[in-house]
């Protein structure tokens, strides 16, 4: 059915022949009557494929009245895009202030009722054919209400085509290096305009200036602006400002200048009627370097940060002259050159002022707001995305109210607000702000090529003149190289980087034009300006020609010059470090020298901002945090993705190198880095980078890989599951997503661990220490074993659940965007348990994830969870006996704090302590209990399975199972260890064997002894015991 | 000295030209806003330093300034600093900041990067023993933060331990178990941040004109 609607669809808007349309519909007709009957049977799909059916009749019938009625003026107003109405109301933002009530007024006024008048021409016609048809009976089943959703469906439609069209050409990897996609664009373009042309005898589309200045260009402003690279374009300042002013003036002036002594000389062909002031106005919308163009084709070209930012940045800031230009001459042609007064000039030269700096004001403004808006958005953090969207598309739409520069403006909209509000903003709401712009800015860019195209097939455009074409391509190349060697000749006596040739050359070679000119001169007074015609033929060479002839070369061009490139490596931690070092060193010594340079500036500003801006705009809890912090973050979180990314991949290699003993020799080592700083406290998430570089490297390193990938990976999981299950999304789904997360990366984490389990322990001590400050985290902890306990749990235990929402409401405060460090941890330790159901179900795989909250042992709600048996950790006691001992000192007095657990010390029950313990009063603030519940109902469940789960895979779930099976086959083992054990530690072990054993230590060190175990083979169920003392004994 | 003011062709500017670098402009400059800061003095000592209005609020201060007064810096022997220094002193800490001038060889240009990372790791090893150890690198950072003062000093910690062990990492590439990162070495300082362009970005625009007058 699909296929079949675009096939008709296609065929109505490529403006084939009416007969096959005709036929087309016929047939789908009488589909329709086959369907019919289906459709009335019961289901709705049947129901959806009939209305699919009847929109492609529909839109076959609208072809067939269309055509056969001969008037194809009537397709014209049908699509959006075409239409002619929007031609004069579009012109309000680049117009004159003659007439600012009328037409400026409602610029967006102007396109809805264009839109609305659009398909009244159409619906009447239509109408008429349907009637025809349904006049047949009386109430029918299905209308068709093509004239209703004409406009938003043709837009669809363009957009899909453009999207489609996008995707054909990336199949072809070899051919999109060579080829820039806004040429294929271009020429798609050019070929759907030749068959509108071919069936219509005349263009229906073109791009419309009310739609390009309106909708599209704001989208890929908005994102130039937001995404823009603050402090390299701030940097370049000096240089953007020169080429987008003088360098544009330049052009502007000596292409105008040099058209007219062509014309003057006879080369220019005297049917184009233009004097001075016609091609100083053609000049001047021809010279500016376009935006779209630029971005479309240096995207590809990857030439370096400075040249691009250059470039670019050009691109952007020479609109407010590009406007200004062209309003002065417009209505210097109107009043006719010779009535232009001095005094005129100097009006330009303010409107000038006013208009660039009144667009970067208004810009500015709306940075604030928009900054400030965000700052209390915590609660609604759905809508936080649509509040940057809406508030820098507002700063471009006021700025294009006061007829400003509204490309300025909304860059500096954007650039201003991006620092505040992505602070702000959550990091979902950040993704999406991004991927939104990325996508719009897309989406626009391809419509506008693909037009660009379109509407170059026109035989009213085709008003060639050789003479008039060819000078002003060969004076805008000239006069661009021209003005680009002088003015960086300039530049470098100022600049501490200078532009060398090479860059010049790019920078001149690249100056393309594009829609924005092309715009411009559409929108031109055909009354006014006689040559017109001859100058929207003359853009449309020129923009064809800057985007796809040296769009087409500038690569090979860059290639052949050897331009440096911009490298996609992100700065190292190191290089964050210093950027900022540079930064306060630069500046000083500016100060001692008595300079009050760049740096000396731009440390005040930064200043003023910490004092008052970012007091004003930012959250306080993010204000707090300095920007190393954020980088240091932000770099974390990449790494995280990236180990995610490379699907565990990492780590195992690097279990492949793990010498399996020599960890354990260098554990004591304090000298080590890693040593110290877990030693330390340091607590940190380590890079991951440095396990990335260094695949086999030590064991220290897997444990912070563990570490960071527990953190990193998994609480922004659990955040997303906290957050959206409780609004907006089923919990099941999650739950879901994180099991086959789980699994995934299982296996290589719990070799992983297994090699690095003893070395936790240092850490984890560590972590513990922390952890009291933190009592934030606790509660996040908790919440992920919530989450767990739940999952697992779903069939089994409903109260669980009543649970965790509960713990949810608890901390409904909580920001999402907590430090990775720690938190993550905690969310760590949850989902091993909840995997650990499954994974007792199915094997050991699950219970790896498991292991790294093993260092989570000592969390209190462990210990509820009902340690496992203390013979265990009188294993890894011996093993390491000082570790063992804080920890288990430690997690003892957790324990207790905690919460006693009942449990009798009944080995071979534990589970039942467990799950009477469940199901009987539970304290709600006893979250411990809650997770331990899971944990204890999961490792039943595994238990009821079966026996047999893999025990030497398994790590946490281990211990618990352990503890249960220590329960049962343990025992005796037990009994055993006690005596090795510390008589201190002893006793408390000993009173809740299973269902509440010490929680943090003895998970400590049932890990050591998982590990152990693991060294050794598996072992079965029942036997698993005596192997786990027997690698203890190693 | 006061020679220097009054006679930009004496002997002593060529002298000071040669040695650093600057034209005999922007050493009159500089010397001028030396005379300034010691008011008047042939010596600079810290507390003059201190007294720069502009200086106080910055997170780094004590390393810059004691970077004047390292031996290392000032092309005198052995390591150590000094308790004042002169004009020449002065200018030659100063020269590390000049921006390398527009045509050069690549060698040059290499020269002019090593002597400039020379310059930063020199600040960050403040003991001269040739390596950065984590003690200093961690104080780096913490003075970096200090700034922002609500920020936790375990949170500088955590960053520089981050920033450690990524240059271990980098420079050690794989590491036994036993192996212990004792610290950065030039060599590996160079490595690190052979991305960096730290001779496009260690730079000043010294003035050829007298703006001194303009400040304070």
């Amino acid at each position: 059915m699909c296929v079949c609607v675009c096939v008709c669809v296609c065929v109505r808007y490529t403006g084939l022949p009416p007969s096959p349309c005709l036929r087309v519909s016929v047939c789908l007709y009488i589909r329709r009557q086959d369907v019919l009957p289906l459709s009335s049977g019961d289901n709705m799909l049947p129901l959806g494929l009939l209305l699919l059916t009847v929109t492609a009749i529909g839109t076959g019938t609208g072809t067939r009245t269309g055509t056969g009625t001969g008037s194809p003026s009537l397709r014209g107003p049908v699509l959006g895009f075409s239409s002619p109405v929007p031609a004069s109301p579009s012109t309000p933002p680049l117009l004159l202030l003659r007439e600012p009530g009328e037409e400026r007024g409602a610029p967006g006024v102007a396109l809805a009722r264009s839109a609305a008048e659009e398909p009244s021409g159409p619906a009447e016609e239509e109408q008429e054919g349907g009637e025809h048809q349904h006049h047949g009976g009386g109430y029918r089943v299905v209308q068709w209400e093509w004239s209703y959703v004409q406009t938003p469906y043709i837009i669809a439609i363009w957009l899909l085509v453009a999207s489609v069209a996008k995707i054909l050409f990336h199949f072809s990897q070899r051919f999109t290096t060579v080829v820039p996609e806004s040429c294929m664009l271009i020429l798609l373009g050019l070929v759907l305009g030749g068959v509108v042309l071919v069936a219509n005898k005349k263009q229906l589309y073109q791009l419309e200036p009310a739609l390009f200045f309106l909708f599209l260009l704001p989208t890929i402003v908005g994102d130039a602006g937001y995404f823009m690279p603050a402090r390299l374009f701030f940097d370049n300042l000096g240089a953007i400002l020169t080429y987008a002013v003088v360098g544009t003036l330049w052009n502007a002036f000596c292409t105008g200048f040099s058209l007219y002594a062509a014309k003057l000389l006879g080369v220019i062909d005297q049917r184009v009627q233009a004097d001075l002031m016609d091609f100083l106005l053609f000049g001047a919308l021809i010279s500016a370097v376009d935006p779209v163009a630029v971005l479309a084709v240096f995207e590809e070209v990857h030439v370096n940060d400075t040249l691009f930012i250059i470039v670019f940045g050009e691109s952007l800031v020479n609109d407010a002259v590009t406007v200004v230009l062209y309003k002065v001459y417009i209505s210097f042609v109107e009043v006719g050159a010779e009535n232009v007064q001095t005094a005129d000039y100097f009006k330009g030269v303010a409107s000038f002022l006013i208009v660039s700096i009144g667009g970067t004001l208004v810009g500015l403004v709306f940075a604030v707001i928009l900054g400030f808006i965000t700052r209390f958005t915590k609660k609604v953090r759905i809508i936080e995305p649509l509040f940057v969207f809406l508030l820098v598309y507002l700063a471009y739409l006021t700025a294009e109210l006061f007829s400003l520069s509204a490309i300025l403006s909304m860059t500096f909209c954007g650039i201003g607000a991006n620092k505040y509000v992505e602070a702000n903003i959550s990091q979902k709401s950040r993704t999406t702000v991004k991927y939104t712009m990325k996508t719009l800015a897309s989406i626009a860019e391809t419509i506008i090529f693909i037009f660009l195209g379109i509407s170059a097939v026109d035989k009213s455009k085709w008003a060639w003149d050789t003479g008039l074409v060819s000078c002003t391509l060969v004076f805008i190349f000239v006069f661009r190289a021209i003005g680009v060697i002088g003015q960086t000749w300039v530049l470098n006596r100022f600049r501490l980087v200078p532009l060398d040739k090479i860059d010049q050359v790019v920078m001149s070679y690249g100056g393309l034009r594009g829609a924005v000119a092309f715009a411009l001169v559409v929108l031109l007074d055909g009354q006014q300006v006689k040559a017109k015609d001859y100058f929207v033929a003359t853009t449309i060479i020129v923009v064809f020609f800057t985007v796809m002839f040296q769009g087409l070369t500038i690569k090979p061009l860059v290639n052949w010059l050897k331009v440096p490139r911009s490298t996609n490596r992100k700065p190292t931690i190191n290089e964050e470090i210093h950027e900022r070092a540079f930064d306060h060193i630069l500046t000083a010594v500016e100060d001692i020298a008595g300079l009050q340079g760049y740096h000396h500036w731009r440390d005040k500003w930064e200043q003023f901002d910490k004092k008052y801006l970012s007091k004003m705009l930012l959250r306080k809890s993010v204000y707090r945090k300095s920007e190393l912090w954020e980088a240091y973050q932000k770099i974390n979180i990449r790494d995280a993705i990236s180990v995610i990314d490379q699907g565990g991949n990492v780590l195992t290699s690097a279990r492949l190198s793990l010498p399996s003993m020599a960890s354990r020799a260098s554990f004591p080592e304090v000298t080590n880095v890693t040593n110290y700083l877990r030693e330390n406290g340091s607590g940190v998430c380590l890079d991951l980078q440095v396990i990335d570089n260094v695949p086999g490297a030590k064991v220290e390193e897997d444990m912070e890989t563990h570490h960071v990938l527990a953190g990193n990976l998994y609480k922004p999981r659990r955040r997303y599951q906290s957050h959206y299950s409780r609004h907006f999304m089923p919990l099941g789904e999650k739950e879901r997503q994180d099991r086959e997360v789980f699994q995934r990366n299982m296996k290589s984490r719990m070799e992983t661990f297994k090699s690095t389990r003893h070395k936790r322990h240092k850490k984890e001590r560590s972590l513990k220490k922390r952890r009291g400050s933190d009592s934030r985290e606790d509660g996040g902890s908790d919440k992920p074993r919530r989450n767990v306990s739940w999952q697992d749990k779903d069939p089994v235990v409903v109260p669980v659940e009543s649970e965790e929402d509960k713990a949810e409401h608890s901390d409904p405060e909580k920001e999402d965007d907590v430090g990775i460090t720690f938190v993550a941890r905690k969310a760590e330790t949850p989902k091993p348990r909840p995997k650990s159901v499954p994974a007792a179900l199915d094997g050991s795989s699950s219970d790896v994830p498991l292991s790294p909250p093993g260092g989570d042992s000592h969390l209190p709600w462990k210990g509820g969870v009902g340690s496992p048996p203390p013979c265990v950790s009188v294993e890894a006691t011996k093993i390491i006996p000082v570790d063992l001992q804080q920890a288990w000192n430690q997690s003892i007095s957790s324990l207790e704090s905690i919460s006693s657990p009942p449990a009798p010390p009944e080995p071979v029950h534990p589970r039942v302590s467990a799950l009477s313990r469940l199901g009987g009063p539970r304290p709600v603030s006893y979250t411990p209990p809650g997770s331990a519940m899971g944990s204890t109902s999961s490792s039943i469940g595994a238990q009821v399975s079966q026996g047999s789960f893999c025990f030497p895979e398994k790590k946490k779930k281990e211990e618990e199972e352990e503890e249960e099976e220590g329960g049962g086959g343990g025992g005796g083992g037990l009994q055993e260890m006690q005596p090795l054990m510390s008589s201190s530690l002893r006793p408390p072990p000993s009173s809740l064997p299973p269902p509440p054993p010490p929680p943090p230590g003895s998970g400590r060190r049932r890990n050591p002894c998982v590990y152990l175990r693991s060294l050794v083979t598996a072992p079965p169920p029942g036997g698993s015991e005596q192997h786990s003392r027997g690698p203890t004994q190693l | 000295m006061g020679a220097l003011q009054s006679a930009p062709g004496h002997q002593e500017y060529i002298d000071l030209a040669e040695k650093t670098g600057f034209s005999f402009e922007q050493i009159g400059v500089l010397h001028k806003r030396f005379k300034q800061l010691s008011h008047n003095q042939e010596t600079l000592r810290r507390e003059h330093f201190n007294e720069i209005p502009d200086l106080a609020c910055n997170p780094i201060r004590a390393q810059i300034v004691e970077a004047f007064f390292d031996r290392r810096n000032i092309r005198q022997n052995g390591g150590g600093t000094v308790e004042e220094i002169g004009f020449e002193e002065f200018l030659v800490v100063m020269s590390h900041f000049r921006p390398p001038s527009l045509h050069m060889t690549n060698e040059q240009r290499e020269n002019v990067r090593r002597e400039k990372l020379r310059f930063l790791f020199n600040m960050h090893d403040t003991d001269n023993d040739g390596t950065i150890t984590l003690e200093e690198y961690r104080h780096v950072v913490e003075e970096l933060l200090s700034r922002s003062g609500t920020l936790e000093k375990e949170t500088a910690k955590s960053i520089a331990d981050a920033a450690m062990l990524e240059v271990a990492s980098i420079s050690m590439g794989h590491m036994e178990p036993d192996e212990f990162y004792e610290g950065i070495t030039f060599e590996h300082f160079d490595k690190l941040l052979i991305e960096f362009e730290i001779e496009s970005k260690m730079n000043i625009r010294f003035l050829n004109m007298d703006t001194t007058t303009l400040c304070k």
